[in-house]
């Protein structure tokens, strides 16, 4: 197949000087392409704004059963499509329910389907990629034959099919989704675990490892590893905000958690219908995800320029 | 992994092409659009490059092809429940369940139907649709032209606003332009699609939210359903313009953050001070020397991509409702219509995987220095 390049990479560079310093960088470097290779960055403040952003959210997912919310699955009589007002926060939706309580409660689902799906993701694609990379040849072949081989397959038809071919009448939706993600995101890990570790595993003191006679399975987990690992964890948090995207385009169609539960992508579709009358009742969830998704891609770039100059400095 | 091309150009292209064209007649009109899209990679090889580099790329396909056909009908396969009750209902009696499993060779072993589906698919014979009543091929055929217009349109929207924003950006990199165009186009990159296409519908569909009483949007565009190129060539564009939209904006941000940092790289080079003391004018600096070398990174991504749009644009093709491929595997999807969903997978991946290496073609077209030190900046070997 043809070489990935991971598109977080080249969307890091948000504030002008950074890129200038990148630019000179992979200038100096031969095209080596390593941003900020002397100095460390500095993470920004829109970086801490959208940890807090992504904090809050997550807490307020998690104590969403004992903070003062509305119930989100009620209905308030005479409140069809009303804006926002002091009592309800965001405004009504077209059933009346609070839109402000069903976002947080939406939040849970998106939340837990992504981080639970990227971090068994994680841990499985992050051997096989260590596995490909280290021990290359055929184990590499056949492993990198598979991941490009499900890389091809759009993912939203993979996870489509399978939660509706495995769970027709959306019995355990919740698990099959996180099953599902966990397939879907195995194989972008994989591939980026497996390229870092084929430079890694090329280092001086991997072969110095080996001369003292360590096995393979301890270099794989103590030399190689923890060279991968910061950049491998940002990505993750990538991955993280595809899969939000993901259940969002799954849950549009009405096929993630069933209701009563509230998600995001199901509120916007259902909104879709008073669009022209109140536009609110999309706008607010779609705003929710638009801030989740962006904090997530935003702290991952972010981390991974940060972790990145570890490579010039040897 | 520098390949040594021969000097002799073109002379397995010829063969190869026949090969081609020669299946297609056998395996008739019914895979015609893989037929063509193939000969069209073949023939762009055969211009671009040499007859045993085109060869074999194009022979690298076929193993891939094996492997993500074996996967797409294993995990078919694997799948619990058995498609014949799915077909039939809970009621079914045995007897016409055992009848269906006979109909579909379900009672074969696993590798048998694996071989004939392969032998069928060969032959452009994709199996036919019990609940639809109809082979596959067909119905892929009808839905393919609204997916890959869409697709064509909205790469050409999206290098429409990536190009001039990369370049410019590239140019005025570090100051104030270039900051805002980075921070929209990440805004635009982190919004979901179908986020997007709701919001353009409301602002230039349906005319847009009341904020104090002031409508803030227009009405000027429909916001769903599909005309035919051939009916009525005005309507059609002014239907596919908001899909095309929808999809096109996030593309863009990713093939403007990518052209300009290539740029950036570009501009810094000796040449770039060459032209400039020859006293070119900054355009055409910009547009006729720099942006060339500058394009590599950008094809590659958006080869994935518009590859990727194939069969990924279903939101955008349900919300618009365009008959699309992504329409059609839904609704296969949502019928549990095995038959249809592997064949349409099958489709999807292929014809994804053609648009990659048509792009190494390009790479051949733009940089005539790899047309003799061997292929494909892109790599690798499928």
């Amino acid at each position: 197949m043809v070489s990935q390049i991971p598109v977080g990479d080249v969307l890091t560079q948000t504030d002008g000087p950074s890129a200038v310093e990148a630019a000179e960088a992979a200038q100096a470097g031969g095209g080596a392409g390593i941003p900020g290779a002397r100095r460390r960055k500095k993470l920004g403040p829109l970086f801490w704004v959208a940890v807090v952003y992504l904090s809050l959210l997550t807490l307020a997912a998690i104590f969403a059963p004992v903070l003062p919310l509305k119930d989100y699955a009620k209905t308030f009589k005479g409140t069809n499509k009303d804006g926002p007002t002091l009592t309800y926060w965001l405004g009504n939706d077209g059933a009346g329910h609070d839109i402000f309580s069903r976002i947080i409660y939406g939040a849970q689902v998106s939340l837990i389907v992504a981080f639970v799906g990227a971090t068994f993701a994680l841990l499985i694609g992050g051997s096989i990629g260590l596995a490909a990379g280290y021990y290359r040849r055929r184990v590499d072949t056949i492993i990198t034959a598979f991941t490009d081989a499900t890389l091809v397959i759009p993912p939203l038809l993979l996870a489509l099919s399978l939660i509706l071919f495995l769970d027709p009448d959306a019995e355990r939706r919740i698990f099959i989704l996180i099953l599902v993600f966990v397939l879907l995101s195995i194989a972008p890990i994989a591939r980026v675990v497996r390229a870092s570790t084929l430079v890694w595993s090329e280092r001086e003191f991997v072969l110095a490892a080996r001369t003292m006679g360590a096995r393979n399975g301890r270099i794989m987990l103590r030399e190689v590893l923890p060279n991968v690992a910061p950049a491998l964890v940002s990505y993750a948090l990538i991955v993280m905000a595809n899969l939000i995207v993901v259940e969002g385009a799954v849950s549009f169609l009405g096929l993630s958690v069933p209701p009563p539960t509230p998600t995001w992508g199901d509120m916007i579709n259902k909104g879709r219908t008073d669009l022209d009358v109140a536009a609110h009742i999309t706008l607010f969830p779609a705003l929710a995800m638009f801030f989740t998704v962006l904090s997530l891609n935003y702290v991952g770039d972010r981390l991974q320029e940060r972790f990145e100059p570890r490579e010039s400095v040897l | 992994m520098v390949r040594k091309l021969t000097e002799r150009p073109s002379r397995l292209a010829v063969p190869l092409l026949v090969l081609i064209v020669l299946w297609g007649f056998v395996a008739g009109p019914r895979i015609r659009w893989i037929f063509a899209a193939v000969l069209i990679v073949g023939t762009a090889a055969a211009f671009l490059t040499n007859g045993r580099y085109a060869l074999r790329r194009i022979m690298g396909v076929v193993p891939i092809m094996l492997v993500v056909s074996f996967l797409v009908f294993g995990l078919m396969a694997s799948l619990p429940g058995d498609p014949a009750i799915n077909i039939l209902g809970p009621s079914a009696t045995p007897d016409a369940v055992e009848q269906v499993r006979n109909e579909l060779g379900l009672d074969q072993p696993f590798f048998n139907r694996y071989g004939d589906w392969l032998g069928d698919l060969v032959m452009g014979d994709l199996g036919t649709s019990v609940q639809r009543r109809q082979p596959v091929a067909e119905g892929i055929g009808q839905s393919i032209t609204p997916s890959l217009q869409l697709m064509a349109y909205s790469v050409i929207l999206a290098s429409l606003l990536a190009f001039p924003l990369g370049v410019y950006a590239a140019y005025k990199q570090g100051k104030r332009p270039d900051r805002v165009i980075n921070t929209v186009m990440l805004g635009f990159f982190a919004v979901p699609n179908f986020v997007i296409a709701v919001n353009l519908v409301l602002f230039l569909a349906i005319g847009g939210l009341s904020v104090f009483g002031t409508r803030l949007g227009l009405k000027i565009l429909p916001g769903a359903g599909y005309v035919e190129f051939g009916e009525d060539p005005v309507e059609h564009f002014k239907r596919m313009l908001l899909p095309a939209l929808s999809l096109a904006l996030g593309q863009s941000a990713v093939f403007m953050r990518l052209l300009r940092s290539d740029m950036i790289g570009t501009l810094r080079l000796p040449f770039i001070d060459l032209a400039r003391s020859k006293g070119l004018s900054t355009n055409r600096i910009l547009w006729r020397h720099a942006l060339r070398p500058s394009m590599f990174t950008l094809l590659t991504v958006m080869g994935f991509s518009v590859g990727a749009l194939i069969g990924g644009a279903i939101i955008t093709e349900v919300i618009f409702t365009l008959p699309g491929i992504g329409s059609f595997m839904l609704e296969s999807i949502t019928r549990r219509d095995y038959i249809s969903v592997q064949g349409g997978t099958l489709v999807i991946a292929t014809l994804y995987i053609l648009t990659l290496v048509m792009v190494d073609f390009l790479y051949l077209a733009l940089d005539p220095r790899l047309r003799t030190t061997g292929g494909g900046l892109g790599g690798g070997n499928g």
